[in-house]
């Protein structure tokens, strides 16, 4: 690593944590003084912080600091609720997607989302993936089981559903459930996908074949995964951003945050001291 | 206490053997008393059916299959005909679903998608409230308000833009090239009760029943499911008619038939405004019977033949509601093995 990142960065820096300094990759998804309310409760505190392209982003931190939350406003999932309320900028490409203006449609269609369980709707498997495809897009016959082949390969998931297209989604196991929710997302042909603690009810094979597909996926797409699981965070991502209570302590290249963080909060979590 | 090795079995002390006595005597006695409460519901279902068919055999016998395809009822001559009656009830049922499944889809789905949550429970507590009321009360509304006032405003122009025979004797446009529908509506009946009248009424008695079952099933529904489809770009309706209802289909249909049976069965709200005349008429306006306002109506005085074909008619009512679900039972494994699975 020639990196100059590794002298410690002064605590009263800029306002701006960046990902590891010299970062080459530009910012995808640039979030500037982010403050999140919920029913009043002031959630997410200041956040600032560059999401650069084409890597893989992990958010960690213990339960209720904010990272799923700061997650669901990427693709301002959280507008479905009253009383949520975003103030700040979030830029992708260049526009703030929390002008009340942006199309949420729009916007969903650039920002794909993958859950913590596996959803799959009550379809059939081809339909599963199809659905989001027909919200935004009209296509032909083949065109559409071309498109839906390609989605369900990118997934890694082709080769064990090919057969059973027209099967409801619901008999697929866990973990391939899950990559058909991915199947799902991707299949939109989005610029971001945010991927919300996405193996956590998964076994630890399907886990891993989730991990590799991350891995496959940052080639194409932009990606911000929120996981509880540290050792995750470190095999699969490029930065890594440490929460607590509401704030981005940290935000820095993966193994930078998890050999020698700048914060001794980040380091107490990091080594299991708290969390 | 010596630790029994995981081996060999350990020995039983006397009081753990008399525990396990008393634990499997009572297991037992647990299963068969619910499994006596099980069972009253087929004694209570065979008997009801069984005692009607008993009380209904002297029709049955006298009329035999007549008795279901003949439209006379005539105590003055003591022949009975359930043509009318069954045509009564099941006609005026279906309108009332027409009418209330659309309704109770619109409450529910405001109620759980779309409302504030301040509105929620309150106007969740008054469709609960509205199922309470008794059936009596949906009759005398239906007797004094509600049917005047059809016969004020609703008929008068049924009659004139739908009806092959209004009254100023120019026939509209609808009823002169949509065939059927003429007839569906022209009537001679100067009130403002009939089949159209007590299905409405019937409408309003279900849509609490419907629309609370439909809002509980709407509930269950996870969140994560809807957030996955809005995550994907669709909208309220669309999240709703994909995802919502396939979701809860065999449970809605289920309210569904909860309140048809209700509307099948319903007796006092229906008496006071279907005008119990035992004419078979295609005509949503003019008054008709329904079997369970038949028997009402007739039953104090009923003796001899006629009350045996008033049983008859309770017993067909088991028949027509069992169909009924029968139905629903059908339409739902269609459209289970639709959908692949």
């Amino acid at each position: 690593m020639t990196d100059p990142a590794f002298s410690p960065a002064p605590a009263a820096e800029a306002a701006m944590v960046h990902a590891g300094n010299g970062t080459p990759a530009p910012a995808k998804i640039t979030v500037r003084d982010l403050n999140f309310f919920y029913n009043g409760f002031h959630a997410l505190k200041g956040i600032s912080m560059d999401i650069p392209e084409k890597q893989v982003t992990a958010i960690i931190g213990p339960s209720g600091c904010g990272k799923s939350t700061l997650l669901r406003i990427f693709n301002r999932i959280y507008n479905i609720y009253p009383k949520l309320e975003a103030k700040g900028e979030i830029v992708l490409d260049g526009e703030n997607i929390l002008d009340p203006k942006y199309s949420l449609n729009r916007l969903r269609s650039k920002v794909g989302m993958v859950f913590q369980k596996p959803v799959p709707f009550p379809m059939t498997i081809f339909e599963n993936v199809a659905y989001g495809i027909r919200h935004h897009e009209r296509l032909g016959r083949a065109e559409m089981e071309n498109r839906v082949e390609q989605a369900l390969r990118s997934a890694a998931l082709w080769d064990e559903v090919k057969d059973k297209l027209k099967q409801n989604a619901l008999g697929l196991s866990g973990g391939q459930q899950q990559r058909l929710c991915i199947a799902r997302g991707i299949a939109l042909k989005p610029e971001v996908l945010l991927l919300d603690e996405p193996t956590s009810a998964l076994d630890p094979i399907a886990t891993s074949r989730i991990e590799q597909l991350v891995e496959e996926l940052k080639a194409d797409f932009t990606i911000v995964i929120v996981t509880h699981n540290m050792q995750q965070a470190a095999r699969c991502s490029d930065q890594t951003a440490f929460m607590y209570l509401g704030e981005l302590i940290e935000f820095d290249k993966t193994e930078k945050i998890f050999t020698k963080p700048n914060k001794k909060q980040t380091e107490d979590y990091i080594t299991g001291r708290f969390g | 206490m010596s630790s029994p090795s995981m081996v060999n079995a350990p020995t039983l002390t006397a009081d753990m053997a008399a525990r396990n006595r008393r634990d499997a005597r009572n297991d037992r006695l647990f299963a068969w008393l619910l499994a006596a409460c099980g069972m009253i519901v087929l004694v209570t279902l065979v008997g009801a059916a069984g005692s009607t068919l008993w009380g209904g055999r002297e029709a049955f016998a006298k009329f035999g299959w007549h008795f279901l395809v003949s439209t006379e009822w005539d105590p003055g001559t003591d022949t009975y005909g359930a043509l009318v009656p069954i045509f009564g009830t099941v006609v005026t049922a279906l309108i009332a679903l027409v009418i209330a499944v659309p309704v109770s889809f619109g409450i529910s789905l405001f109620l759980t998608e779309v409302a504030p949550n301040w509105l929620r429970s309150p106007v969740g507590s008054a469709i609960e409230l509205l199922a309470g009321i008794p059936s009596i009360i949906y009759g005398m509304w239906g007797l004094f308000i509600f049917s005047p006032f059809m016969s004020a405003h609703v008929k008068p122009w049924l009659v004139n833009y739908m009806s092959t025979q209004p009254d100023d004797g120019k026939v509209a446009w609808i009823p002169a090239h949509v065939p059927f529908i003429g007839k569906v509506f022209t009537s001679q009946y100067p009130f403002g009760g009939g089949v159209l009248t007590a299905g409405i009424v019937l409408a309003i008695m279900v849509i609490p029943f419907i629309s609370s079952v439909m809002r509980e099933v709407f509930q269950t529904v996870p969140t994560r499911l809807k957030e996955s489809a809005y995550a994907l770009g669709s909208s309220t309706w669309e999240v709703v008619w994909d995802i919502v209802l396939p979701y809860t289909r065999s449970a809605v249909i289920g309210g569904v038939f909860l309140g048809l049976g209700r509307a099948l069965g319903e007796t006092m709200a229906v008496a006071f405004v279907l005008g119990n005349a035992f004419q078979l008429s295609a005509s949503l306006l003019e008054p008709g019977s329904s079997i369970a306002s038949a028997i009402a109506n007739q039953f104090s005085e009923a003796v001899g033949l006629q009350k045996s074909a008033l049983m008859a008619l309770a017993f067909l009512l088991f028949v027509v509601t069992f169909i009924v679900l029968l139905i629903a039972r059908l339409m739902l494994r269609r459209l289970a093995s639709k959908e692949g699975r």
